[in-house]
């Protein structure tokens, strides 16, 4: 055995064994736990975050898209342009302070006739708008228009396809039909009139939850207001859709009250879950703290007691011209293992727990990651240089606390 | 490294009657390294509180230290540490021997602070102070007498200018303290050390260039 090694032998035994396995487990154990609980909360918080930004898949719990339209009511109705958004109400709307972003839900302001012959044969006028691809919580794949294509691409709310499914298609003793076998049939549209229009195929590309209504690209409705619109003047919008930073804020639905707006209050209610979550993974972090807390100071106070206990050797190795760095570089490379140990064990079982979840999640139709985000490994980075700056603290004060 | 006494006198033997006719309390001293120097100290004239004084352990002093070019009591914790494991030695009068651990760890705990003497030659000092069977026994095992050959020899494991002894021989017969003096001028020999011998008689262990009355 080398002399080194002989040496981290014999100092093991002279500061170390005194210290007492059982409260050393004692000590880890309670870091373990702390540190456990403080990546768990972030671990919550951080997958509600994804789940309520709707940023997992086209899912809209608690989405912060709200599509808004002036109410109709006994006085307006009947009315010309009475819900129709000036210049002026689109700058208030923008200048909101829970308002991030507004878009214009443009309308056809041209004829549009849609017709299917065969089993499903119908023919009806159809109203058509378009936001911009910002807005849209899928964009499929092909969307887009431009003048001389034949094919128009067009998203249908899922209300729609389930109002057919359900009640419609049974009542009528039509077959029911599934997404993907909607969006393998075309669709004859006639567009403008009076001896000038054109005929496009209509395919559904794709579905939305966010807004109801018959979505085409940007550039088609555009093309065909200034094309086949009967009046030269351009059409202003009668819906808005708005990303807000928190539709539940109650100063945004006081604002819209006010202004008679009306919105999907079930987006409202959806977006109250963000607060309660808010508020329970804040109180569970801060128990999560306390508990990280009380878990290092158990171990600081261990590495004290440690070292106390072994004062009359520390003290006649430093008589001996052994040093203070020399004697804290040894107990830190015991204890820092141990520490590092008790971390890498609370992230694996963090980074399990966000598997299980995802796997949870995944089951119910929910899209989660399988691997913890950036704030879980932030807040162990956080807690990890917290901790290593504490106890290298402890030892080399209790260290040079001896009188060598 | 030179040991530079000025004007030191111990906080408690202060205005004590007799410090005057003292060769080191209140004097000024310069002693070179190589020197051999006996300091006769009847009891409780403070032999004990000089070397450890000296050696860093004690700082209720008036007057000045000063190790080479440092001043003993402005050295950092540190600076001592090195001083200690390279420099300076002792042996102290009450061993200080970590009683849970054997005699060869009690030695290998000294030796690894440096490069580390080999174990043979450890060996071969046991042998020579004729403690080589208590090589494995615990410290706290051992009579007063072998305790402090273990720190005699303790002391040498270690490169030294100087070499400070408390009444080193205090519990050895007269053939176990030959024995030791002799290694002792060994080691200190191969260093080109000095020494400062504190003890309570006169004797001729050693070959001293200077006998100091405490």
């Amino acid at each position: 055995m080398s002399g080194k090694s002989t040496q981290r032998l014999i100092l093991g035994r002279l500061l170390l064994l005194q210290a007492g396995r059982g409260r050393l487990a004692a000590a880890l154990a309670a870091l373990f736990i702390g540190n456990l609980l403080l990546l768990l909360s972030v671990l919550i918080w951080w997958n509600f975050t994804v789940l309520l930004s709707g940023k997992g898949s086209g899912e809209s719990l608690g989405s912060t898209f709200l599509v808004i339209a002036k109410k109709v009511t006994n006085d307006n109705m009947g009315k010309k342009n009475a819900t129709i958004f000036s210049s002026a109400d689109i700058d208030a709307v923008k200048a909101v302070p829970q308002v991030q972003e507004v878009g214009v839900i443009t309308a056809n302001h041209f004829p549009v006739y849609a017709m299917m012959g065969g089993n499903l044969a119908f023919a009806t006028d159809l109203p058509l708008e378009a936001v911009p691809d910002s807005f849209l919580d899928n964009i499929p794949g092909g969307w887009g228009w431009k003048p001389g294509d034949v094919s128009l691409p067009v998203i249908v709310s899922t209300q729609f396809l389930d109002i057919y499914n359900y009640v419609f298609a049974p009542s009528q003793g039509l077959p029911q039909l599934s997404q993907s076998s909607i969006q393998a049939i075309g669709i004859t549209l006639k567009v403008g009139g009076e001896g000038r229009g054109e005929t496009l195929i209509a395919h559904v590309a794709g579905f939305s939850d966010r807004i109801n209504s018959v979505m085409v690209p940007q550039s088609f409705i555009d093309y065909g207001n200034s094309r086949y619109s009967p009046t030269a003047v351009p059409a202003l919008p009668s819906r808005l859709i708005l990303r807000t930073a928190d539709p539940s804020d109650t100063r945004f639905t006081d604002y819209l009250g006010q202004h008679n707006y009306t919105t999907n209050a079930q987006n409202l209610r959806w977006s109250k879950m963000r607060s309660i979550v808010t508020v329970v993974t804040t109180a569970t972090g801060g128990i999560a703290a306390l508990l990280l807390f009380i878990g290092t100071l158990v171990f600081v106070l261990f590495i004290e007691l440690t070292i106390a206990r072994a004062r009359p050797s520390v003290v006649l190795l430093g008589q001996l011209g052994y040093s203070p760095s020399a004697l804290s570089r040894f107990m830190l490379g015991k204890f820092i293992p141990l520490l590092s140990g008790a971390l890498i064990l609370s992230a694996v079982s963090a980074m399990a727990a966000q598997l299980l979840v995802a796997s949870a999640a995944k089951e119910r139709g929910l899209m989660l990651q399988q691997v913890p985000g950036w704030p879980v490994w932030g807040a162990l980075l956080l807690s990890a240089a917290i901790l290593l700056l504490l106890v290298v603290r402890a030892v080399s004060s209790a260290i040079s606390g001896e009188k060598l | 490294m030179q040991l530079t006494l000025s004007s030191l006198v111990p906080v408690p033997l202060k205005g004590k009657p007799g410090l005057s006719a003292s060769g080191i309390w209140g004097k000024n001293l310069v002693l070179n390294r190589g020197a051999q120097v006996f300091v006769q100290a009847p009891s409780g004239t403070g032999k004990t509180t000089l070397l450890n004084i000296l050696y860093g352990l004690r700082s209720d002093y008036e007057g000045q230290v000063q190790w080479g070019d440092n001043q003993l009591s402005s050295m950092s914790a540190e600076a001592l540490a090195k001083l200690r494991a390279g420099k300076l030695s002792c042996i102290f009068q009450d061993m200080r021997l970590f009683p849970a651990l054997t005699t060869i760890e009690n030695l290998s705990i000294k030796s690894a602070l440096n490069d580390g003497t080999p174990v043979a030659r450890i060996e071969e000092w046991l042998e020579r102070l004729g403690i080589a069977g208590k090589r494995d026994a615990l410290a706290a095992t051992l009579s007063f007498g072998e305790q402090q050959r273990v720190a005699i020899i303790r002391a040498l494991l270690q490169p030294f200018e100087w070499l400070l002894m408390d009444e080193p021989f205090s519990h050895l017969d007269a053939a176990n303290t030959l024995k030791a003096a002799a290694l002792i001028s060994e080691v200190a020999g191969q260093n080109n050390a000095g020494m400062v011998f504190a003890d309570l008689d006169a004797n001729s262990y050693f070959q001293y260039t200077q006998t100091i009355l405490l």
